[in-house]
């Protein structure tokens, strides 16, 4: 079976208003960049294009139907996932691997600011009949969840803070970000709070943006990138819908994702295997549960793990050196893909002032936000073995 | 291209669009039963798993552990305990709620499942704290959710 590997990127960077762009401009310009940097031609060298998008945010139904022509792909052969980035690449992934497909388009953007009501949106994703009718901002969600991980894991307020203080730093070190800044843990935790324990700061802020790679097969891959990072497994899990039956404090969803993508990386003992990672922190606690769902430590120690610094830039295993959705901006579905676009860019050597020295394995994961519980893990390398 | 950056993107040329979506949303035959009760008779049933051992509330017509069928129908009661809870202060829009609204999921005894409701007539509350429904005068109740007003401490 054929190994896959990211030969080429466009991003946009992230920010918090892109008033001068439609969110095709957004794509075209994009698009661009990823085919100039993998040197093809979209009207010619692409086998299957995938879009990322959910309908909801998008302010269309079939949202699918308006996004061939943005990326060169009219009259080619495309498909949309509704879901994050990273289920676009699962999907990439697999298409590779039947020997079928060579060259693959992957894209997924947020127009955040182009929703007006977009925590209405999040609040229809909750269950009609059983949660919906209660009312009130959806994030309360992430307030009980926060809680009772706090609760059964002694994870402390200050440790959740911490997160905050760490991505958002790194964030000043990325030009894609949109929220890096120096904040104290102070400013952290005398943010309000607006759903206890979770406070304002804690809470990641959207942005715009959009992510397109390209994947090609082992074949043709090392003649497209002289820098082609492989792709060495993926997993993805998806817990029960109803908030009342689910897992609270462990993000099974992503201990389930992370195993599957193991197995195929052949990764015993992730902390000591993998060099650094990017995990789905919209929220501040969700980068150490998410962690502790990841394997990278025992469960309840992630906290201490940052505490103690180990996961800061110069740390032992770094994680969220791009500043993570709290540095960056929360890209809704493009959440996974900025996850990826990091890895790419410190296995390449072109992570600039954050680049982490001799990286050679890289974790990428995301979550699909409130309420669902959907993770996807990937395991990439610049090493092809 | 102007060099004064747009900063509201409300000065940009745009155009506003509204998503009309209006549905109505079946309940189904477990829902039917789950809400007459509510509604009728003031009772918080759930359905239970043979194979499981488990109790699912809010009801269902399958095991989303074994994928039986279930037909077991039990009540379990108006007592609970808080298994987490929140405090929101801030409403959808953003703006600061008058007063914050205490939200929890009150797991039931013998019960896998539980409920995701607002917690009333205090101020404190904690992990593991027993709660009890509180429910709407029978002639106020629309077979809805909100046919429970919100939990309170148990007395």
């Amino acid at each position: 079976m054929s190994e896959v590997a990211i030969v080429g990127f466009g991003c946009s960077g992230f920010k918090p208003i892109t008033p001068e762009l439609s969110y095709k401009e957004l794509m075209f310009e994009t698009a661009v960049k990823a085919y100039e940097d993998a040197g093809i031609n979209p009207r010619k060298d692409v086998d299957v294009f995938i879009t990322c998008a959910e309908d909801y945010l998008e302010g269309f139904s079939i949202f699918d139907e308006f996004v061939p022509d943005q990326l060169g792909a009219v009259l080619r052969h495309l498909f949309t996932v509704s879901g994050d980035g990273m289920l676009g690449l699962a999907t990439a992934y697999m298409l590779i691997r039947t020997g079928h497909f060579d060259t693959i388009v992957l894209e997924a953007h947020s127009k955040a600011s182009d929703i007006l009501t977009y925590i209405d949106i999040v609040a229809f994703g909750l269950d009609p009949v059983y949660n919906r009718p209660l009312g009130g901002h959806p994030y309360y969600i992430a307030g009980m969840e926060m809680n009772r991980y706090l609760h059964d894991t002694c994870t402390t307020t200050e440790q959740c803070a911490q997160v905050v203080v760490k991505n958002k730093r790194n964030g000043i070190l990325n030009p894609y970000a949109a929220y890096g800044a120096n904040v104290t843990l102070d400013q952290v935790l005398c943010s309000e709070t607006c759903f206890y324990p979770l406070k304002k700061l804690e809470i990641s802020t959207p942005a715009d943006g959009c992510i397109v790679m390209v994947l090609a097969s082992e074949k043709i891959a090392e003649s497209l990138s002289d820098k082609p990072i492989w792709v060495k497994g993926v997993g993805w899990c998806t817990e029960t819908p109803s908030l009342e039956t689910r897992e609270w404090t462990k993000a099974v969803y992503t201990r389930m994702a992370a195993e599957m993508a193991y197995k195929q990386a052949k990764i015993n003992n992730p902390w000591m295997e993998i060099d650094f990672a990017e995990i789905h922190d919209q929220f501040a606690y969700k980068e150490l549960q998410h962690m502790e769902a990841l394997k990278l430590c025992d469960y309840g120690e992630a906290g201490k793990l940052l505490e103690d610094g180990l996961t800061n830039l110069n740390g032992e295993f770094p994680v969220n050196p791009s500043g993570g959705l709290l540095g960056m901006g929360y890209g809704l579905e493009a959440s996974g893909t900025q996850k990826l676009l990091e890895v790419v860019l410190q296995l390449r050597g072109e992570a600039g002032r954050r680049q982490i020295p001799n990286a050679e394995v890289g974790l990428a994961h995301t979550w699909r936000g409130i309420p669902t519980a959907t993770g996807v893990v990937a395991v990439l390398s610049n090493v092809k073995r | 291209m102007s060099i004064e950056k747009i900063t509201n993107p409300f000065d940009a040329r745009h155009w506003i669009g509204h998503m009309e979506a209006d549905y109505m949303y079946t309940l189904g035959v477990v829902g039917e039963r789950f809400f007459k009760e509510l509604k009728e008779n003031g009772r918080i049933m759930g359905t239970r798993c043979p194979n499981c051992s488990i109790v699912y509330v809010p009801p269902r017509m399958y095991c989303e552990r074994c994928f039986a069928k279930l037909e077991e129908w039990i009540d379990v009661g108006k007592k609970g305990t808080i298994h987490t809870f929140t405090i929101a202060t801030i409403e959808k829009d953003g703006k600061k709620l008058e007063k914050p609204v205490i939200y929890a999921l009150i797991k039931f005894e013998g019960a896998h499942g539980g409920m995701i409701h607002k917690i009333g007539e205090t101020d404190t509350v904690c992990i593991g704290m027993k709660v009890e429904a509180v429910l709407k005068s029978p002639e106020e109740r629309k077979a809805s959710i909100n046919d429970i007003a919100y939990f309170r401490p148990t007395k």
